[in-house]
């Protein structure tokens, strides 16, 4: 069933336009990865330009945290090649490392280390140049001011999760990776996130935001990237994707989602 | 079976059933099966070629009723360390998800204590089996079965006594006014026994101080004879009874002190149960809240905590945003050694004990600084030995967060070193606050250094070798970590006296590595010295530092091929390897 669901990827990318460029921020080019027998990922392609939001959806179990991974350098591809920025991550990964920030969707922090001594760890590490002027504006977009001396067991899920987004902020990323970046934040801490990622996107970073929340999605992606069982079984714009599938025509991002990712749906329609 | 103990009984059962067989799985791995193959041999080697104590000096001693109350004494103050810092966690805690399944289910709070006490049996059955064979090579015969018998007693009876007075702190802690009138009984008891033993030990010492004229030997057997006078040995009664059976060498000896020791076990197992009742139900869940708390404000190292009672930080050193990026990791993990273990705290401590020591002894006699700087010797031994694997602010620590490493713009080698480094420069601070014993000695008379042997490059040839000797250690352990990361506890919790036989094992095994390594730097610095005193180098004693300095530069380029390799590893090493949560 893999083998000819691969067979049907690979003849989808060869018509799907996809086209590696020397522009774009984060190239995938046939990514897979195995755990023992099981395929994880399977022949996933895709390119993000400066400026796009990629929003990364699909039901639990389809892959998107493992491709997330393995594009911020966690995880060895077990086949395939991930470049970002033009640099290849198995070849130079300390300077593809560089150029990212990857935000996983539970907050990893050190417990010994105050807010402000975590964006000073981080700048230090990533020789960040105008770090002291840039970490106060950080914490005020974000709205840790009031706990920059506040260690991470004493902050709430939503402080942590604005934490490890502004130490992923501070080396202004080419490429920045968010898994499910909503999490545990109030609905003010919510619109500021959708400010700030906007933001960003707007000065030329490659977002890709992996979620089930396909309001958000909706809301701030320029993009789609539908996977399922480890496959893409859409790539695109909204219009794009409706555009392949005309019986979506006309239905929320919630239907086209569920038709995409039930069990008759096929791989892949892309752009 | 009622339902809830055959549910506790099948979440336990299968929980170790599959822990065994991810553990075998893992074994599949060529790196796993080289350790298992080494592991059974060092374990046939250290348990049972290596192991003939109780036939041996140890049996002698045994018999002689003198290891007994030293033993008791130090059991008492390891029970003092329970009552007056807090139990560690694993005392008390429950895992996350026991919480959410078993505190709200139907399960009365007795169930769950009793749940508590019988999974703490696996790690007591493992320590009795190991201690078993290390005190009685051989196992089969009826001594052996009997000393097993006796050790299983002592090691559940402490079990429940740590779990007691945790759950005591914890409800003082918890409960304010209430809950410290109800932990007034047992403090006063713990106080008074401990009282009574310090008692006798200082109605004897005039006779300890003419003791310690006469050497080491001397006055351990004067302690003994302190703390076998009637006050003393009547307050370590209990420990005593628990003891006894352990180093009882014929069967009558043995058939008449179990009973005894049974009924301390019995009455600790009664305490304990009481104790669960006669606070009100939430007792259990205030403990757990506590320990939840304890957990995230200190680690189990020490007694360290994050904020001062005014909420103060500990300070560390501020960092540099510039630079080079690996003394970022390195800060990080003093940083954690430092608010995290209380660190510095520690050492403050340390060292002012050990200048108000070596004043007190220095004037108690004139061969007490002998004395003293023997002590001090074998305590800086330890520290070397052991202090590794007490101090884990490195890859230990931080293999829980793979996924924040893996994302660092650093090669794994950098990374490795990194980790290293932190805890060596802190180690090495501790050990070499042990200085300050010879500084006191050449203040208070010159000659006193003189005379000990103790010599300026000797001296400093130790100074330049401690660091590099802990690089090796460290490297060591983070080795274990990396290379065997399923296999290690990674985190710095401590775990308690059940796993005592385990972490002897463990050293033995680090030590015997670094035996190995050590055999060519440790040639060449005594190569070095016998050369200069063959051909009367005019180095004179100054060929030990000479001697020393080529020895840690032979280590140094032992240690940096493998920390390069532990860098390939680290970049190899898979999130599901560490079980690190993404």
């Amino acid at each position: 069933m893999w083998a000819n669901a691969a067979r049907a990827n690979a003849a989808h990318e060869r018509g799907s336009g996809i086209r590696m460029t020397g522009s774009a921020v984060i190239e995938v080019e046939n990514y897979s990865k195995l755990y023992g027998d099981m395929v994880a990922v399977q022949s996933l392609s895709f390119v993000v330009q400066p400026g796009d939001v990629l929003g990364l959806v699909g039901p639990n179990g389809a892959g998107k945290t493992t491709t997330l991974r393995a594009m911020a350098g966690i995880l060895q591809p077990t086949s395939g090649t991930i470049r970002i920025g033009g640099i290849d991550l198995a070849v130079d990964p300390v300077a593809a490392k560089g150029k990212l920030a990857f935000i996983p969707d539970e907050p990893q922090l050190f417990d010994y280390l105050t807010v402000t001594e975590h964006l000073q760890f981080v700048a230090r590490l990533y020789g960040v140049p105008d770090a002291a002027p840039r970490i106060p504006v950080l914490l005020e977009e974000l709205e840790l001011t009031a706990k920059r001396d506040a260690l991470p067991p004493e902050l709430s899920r939503g402080m942590k999760q604005k934490l490890a987004i502004a130490c992923g902020l501070l080396h202004s990323p080419s490429a920045l990776l968010l898994d499910e970046p909503l999490t545990g934040l109030d609905p003010v801490g919510i619109r500021r996130m959708k400010e700030t990622i906007a933001a960003r996107a707007r000065e030329g970073t490659a977002v890709i935001l992996s979620s089930h929340l396909l309001h958000l999605v909706e809301e701030l992606c320029t993009r789609l990237l539908v996977i399922r069982r480890g496959q893409r079984v859409a790539f695109g714009t909204i219009a794009d994707i409706v555009a392949d599938r005309p019986e979506l025509s006309g239905r929320s991002l919630e239907e086209v989602f569920l038709a995409l990712t039930g069990d008759d749906a096929e791989p892949s329609i892309a752009r | 079976m009622p339902a809830v103990p055959s549910a506790l009984l099948f979440l336990y059962q299968r929980s170790l059933i599959n822990r065994v067989r991810a553990q075998l799985a893992r074994a599949r791995s060529p790196r796993y099966i080289v350790a298992v193959i080494l592991g059974v041999l060092y374990l046939w080697w250290a348990l049972f070629r290596n192991a003939r104590l109780g036939a041996g000096p140890f049996g002698t001693l045994a018999g002689s009723a003198t290891l007994v109350p030293l033993f008791g004494s130090l059991t008492l103050v390891i029970a003092a360390r329970w009552w007056l810092f807090g139990s560690d966690r694993g005392a008390l805690a429950f895992a996350p998800a026991e919480v959410q399944f078993l505190f709200p289910a139907p399960v009365s709070r007795r169930t769950l204590v009793h749940a508590k006490l019988v999974r703490s049996q696996l790690a007591i059955l493992l320590n009795t089996l190991i201690w078993s064979v290390l005190l009685r090579g051989g196992g089969g015969s009826a001594i052996s079965w009997r000393r097993g018998l006796a050790l299983w007693v002592v090691f559940s009876t402490l079990s429940l006594h740590r779990l007691g007075a945790s759950m005591v702190r914890a409800n003082a802690l918890e409960h304010e006014h209430a809950g410290r009138r109800r932990s007034v009984l047992p403090l006063v008891v713990f106080v008074a026994l401990l009282g009574a033993v310090a008692f006798g030990v200082l109605s004897q010492w005039p006779a300890l101080r003419i003791a310690m004229q006469d050497g080491i030997g001397a006055l351990s057997t004067a302690v003994i004879h302190a703390l076998q006078q009637p006050v003393p040995s009547f307050a370590l009664w209990p420990v005593r009874a628990l003891l006894t059976p352990v180093f009882a060498l014929n069967a009558a000896d043995w058939f008449s002190a179990i009973p005894v020791a049974m009924a301390v076990l019995l009455l600790h197992y009664l305490w304990v149960v009481r104790l669960d009742t006669a606070f009100e139900e939430a007792a259990l869940e205030a403990t757990q809240h506590r320990a939840e708390r304890l957990s995230r404000v200190r680690t189990a190292q020490g007694f360290g905590k994050t904020r001062s009672r005014t909420g103060r930080l500990a300070r560390i050193p501020s960092l540099s945003l510039t630079g080079r990026p690996e003394v970022a990791i390195a800060w990080k993990n003093v940083a954690a050694a430092m608010r995290g273990g209380s660190w510095r705290t520690q050492l403050i401590i340390f060292t002012g004990g050990l200048i108000i020591l070596a004043v007190a002894t220095r004037s108690s006699s004139a061969h007490a600084g002998d004395v003293f700087l023997g002590v001090t010797v074998g305590w800086g031994a330890m520290l070397l030995f052991l202090g590794p694997l007490w101090m884990r602010f490195d890859l230990r620590l931080d293999l829980q967060r793979l996924s924040i490493l893996k994302t660092m713009p650093l090669s794994g080698a950098r990374i490795v070193a990194a980790e290293i480094a932190g805890v060596t420069f802190l180690h090495s601070i501790t050990v070499w606050s042990l200085m300050v014993v010879p500084g006191v000695m050449i203040v208070q008379d010159p000659e006193l250094l003189r005379s000990s042997g103790a010599t300026l490059p000797m001296l400093l040839g130790i100074v330049i070798a401690v660091p590099t000797f802990n690089a090796l250690m460290f490297t060591v352990q983070n080795a274990a970590a990396l290379l065997f990361p399923a296999w290690v506890r990674l985190g710095t919790d401590a775990r308690g006296f059940e796993t005592m036989g385990q972490k002897l094992l463990t050293m033995g095994a680090t030590s015997l590595v670094a035996a190995v390594a050590l055999v060519f730097p440790c040639g060449i610095g005594v190569l070095t010295v016998w050369l200069s005193s063959v051909f009367d180098s005019p180095l004179g004693t100054w060929s030990i530092l000479v001697g020393a300095v080529l020895a840690c530069i032979v280590l140094a380029f032992e240690i940096w091929p493998v920390i390069l390799w532990l860098g390939t590893v680290f970049d190899r090493t898979d999130l599901n390897d560490v079980g690190a949560p993404a």
